[in-house]
């Protein structure tokens, strides 16, 4: 069995087949893979019946992992997943196993993953890879869709690549819930819901190839009155998500999804979250991401 | 010389030629326009040197006119223009381009989203009438969205599911959205939710339409963060490119709308140029849904 990359788009979307990832991994599988995501920004693997304990040593082979926000959040009794804060419950479950609530807290704080991020922009290090594992999916709906945000900014004019080259956002996790409505509560969290800055365009380390560091986390940009960023930043967003930077993933029990948040935005689209299950665990590649631009004492 | 309408696209839009709107019209001309609208939804008509004056009088064709109080955070004694001619200029009072920061520009800013004019009103608008007096040469573009196309493209099931929903509407929202709080409690009494519902059946074609603007905050009995992601998913695919038309100005264009059928928004520009929009509105004849007490 050897392991192929088939591309899905040009250059975006890549299916792997013949590897079993429940198993230890050689350092060459290991390279290719990275070779493969770094190239693809995305990865699929079908049929892996991954446990959390498999996922994160599978996972553990491209870095340290990440411990999540809402884990952090939350109290123990909570968590349905346990003490593993690194593993993210993507769930629309309570701690007990039963569908959320149609106004639970938690259910409304996780709809605002409909809206297109990247993963933990709202750190001084943005995630490098997610991983998303598929344990029980929905009939219909749930898909998860990705924007390729290296295309989206090769598609630029010039002169918005000119206005943006130099341009700094602000990220916090309190921007995407207010969106839709959702007011994120303190509770001595302050220093975790505070605006961390980034480059709105980043370079990828690996390729050198400049992307888009968009995410509806961003809640300003550095020097701009606020509505006029805004403004600007969704017409960024809608024109990074047009059809053709586009995969919409489908799932099947099993599937492993891969991701480099450096070069992709996804989110996650509606289905019956009242009468179906989808439970999916997330792992996240930490400190590998885009890094902070520190922020200049005298300017605060 | 005589009135004709050219499609725009192969959704909606006209162009009208062979009429001059400074003039009085006949009551052919009028019944042909209205006809125009209610098939095109909106219908552009090129080199019309109106003053404001006949841009009022060729408005009022089609119902009363809007009075503009209520629709902006302008007090009516720094307003630029008379209170039935809505200013869609990036001028102040002294007609100078408004500062980066003006508090104006920043309330105007939210013309950048999708909306439908005064869906934050109870009785909502019925035409708006735009005429481009300076426009600029990049950017500054007017786009539409046809809500009876996307109406029509959306699944049964999710038909089934809106077909009774109603929304709440409100300047308060759409400038939410873009992070502009920065209202005083007058204002924010002026800019009281309102209720629409959210399909819509035109008077004359009996055809459907999605009612949706930014100025939603939310769905009657829904959770506020459930309806908002709804409603950006409805306004996602009803702005999706084959439902649309961008608008190039020229000088002395004048382009109208229904807004019962249509969303619009005007894109970037370098606003340190003056673009000088003046808008009449031809007010709606009721109420889409019963208000809350």
């Amino acid at each position: 069995m050897t392991m192929a990359i088939q591309p899905l788009h040009a250059g975006f979307v890549g299916k792997v087949s013949g590897i079993d990832i429940t198993r230890p991994l050689s350092r060459d599988e290991v390279a290719s893979i990275e070779a493969g995501v770094d190239c693809y920004a995305v990865l699929v693997f079908h049929d892996q019946p991954l446990t959390d304990e498999q996922q994160c040593i599978f996972s553990q082979n491209f870095g340290e992992l990440e411990v999540t926000l809402i884990g952090q959040l939350s109290k123990p009794e909570d968590r349905r997943l346990g003490d593993r804060l690194e593993l993210g419950d993507i769930s629309n479950l309570d701690a007990r196993n039963q569908v959320r609530a149609r106004d639970d807290e938690k259910r409304m704080y996780a709809l605002a993953n409909r809206l297109w991020h990247s993963d933990a922009s709202f750190r001084a290090h943005g995630a490098g890879y997610t991983l998303l594992h598929a344990r029980i999916v929905p009939s219909k709906g749930g898909n998860t869709e990705f924007a390729d945000m290296r295309a989206a900014y090769d598609a630029l004019d010039a002169a918005t690549k000119a206005e943006i080259e130099d341009l700094v956002c602000e990220h916090s996790i309190l921007f995407s819930r207010e969106q839709i409505g959702f007011a994120v509560r303190d509770d001595g969290n302050a220093d975790k819901l505070r605006p961390v800055r980034h480059r709105l365009v980043s370079i990828h380390p690996a390729t050198g190839r400049k992307s888009l560091y968009l995410a509806s986390h961003i809640g300003g940009i550095v020097g701009w009155p606020v509505p006029e960023a805004r403004a600007f930043i969704r017409d960024l967003m809608e024109h990074a998500t047009q059809p053709q930077f586009l995969y919409a993933h489908a799932w099947r029990t099993d599937d492993l999804v891969m991701w480099d948040n450096r070069t992709t935005m996804h989110r996650a689209r509606r289905f019956d979250d009242l009468r179906e299950v989808r439970d999916m665990r997330r792992t996240s590649i930490k400190g590998t991401g885009v890094a902070a631009v520190p922020v200049p004492v005298a300017a605060e | 010389m005589t009135l004709t309408i050219h499609q725009l696209t192969p959704v909606f839009a006209g162009k009208v030629s062979g009429v001059d709107l400074t003039q009085p019209l006949s009551r052919d001309a009028v019944t042909a326009i209205e006809a125009g609208m209610d098939r095109y939804a909106v219908l552009v008509f090129h080199d019309q040197k109106l003053t404001d004056a006949q841009q009022q009088v060729f408005s009022r064709n089609f119902g009363e006119l809007e009075h503009t109080g209520g629709g902006n955070i302008t007090k009516m004694t720094d307003r630029r223009l008379d209170p039935y001619m809505a200013d869609v200029s990036n001028l102040d009072k002294d007609h100078r381009p408004l500062a980066r920061d003006a508090r104006t520009r920043m309330f105007n800013l939210g013309n950048r989203l999708w909306h439908s004019d005064s869906s934050f009103r109870a009785v909502p608008a019925k035409y708006s009438l735009l005429s481009g007096r300076i426009v600029v040469d990049q950017g500054g573009q007017t786009q539409f969205a046809d809500m009876r196309a996307a109406y029509d493209a959306l699944d049964k099931a999710t038909k089934a599911e809106i077909e009774d929903l109603v929304c709440e509407h409100s300047l308060i929202y759409s400038r939410g959205t873009l992070g502009f709080t920065d209202l005083t409690d007058e204002e924010r009494a002026m800019m009281r939710p309102v209720r629409q519902r959210l399909v819509r059946t035109h008077p004359v074609t009996g055809r459907k339409s999605l009612f949706l603007s930014s100025h939603i905050g939310t769905i009657v009995g829904w959770p506020m963060p459930e309806a908002r992601a709804f409603i950006r998913d409805l306004a996602e695919h009803a702005t999706r490119r084959e439902f649309t038309y961008a608008h190039t100005w020229r000088q002395w264009d004048l382009v109208m709308w229904d807004n019962r059928q249509l969303m619009h928004r005007v894109t970037r520009f370098d606003d340190t140029q003056v673009r000088d929009m003046r808008r009449t509105t031809v007010a709606g004849d009721g109420l889409t849904v019963a208000q809350a007490a």
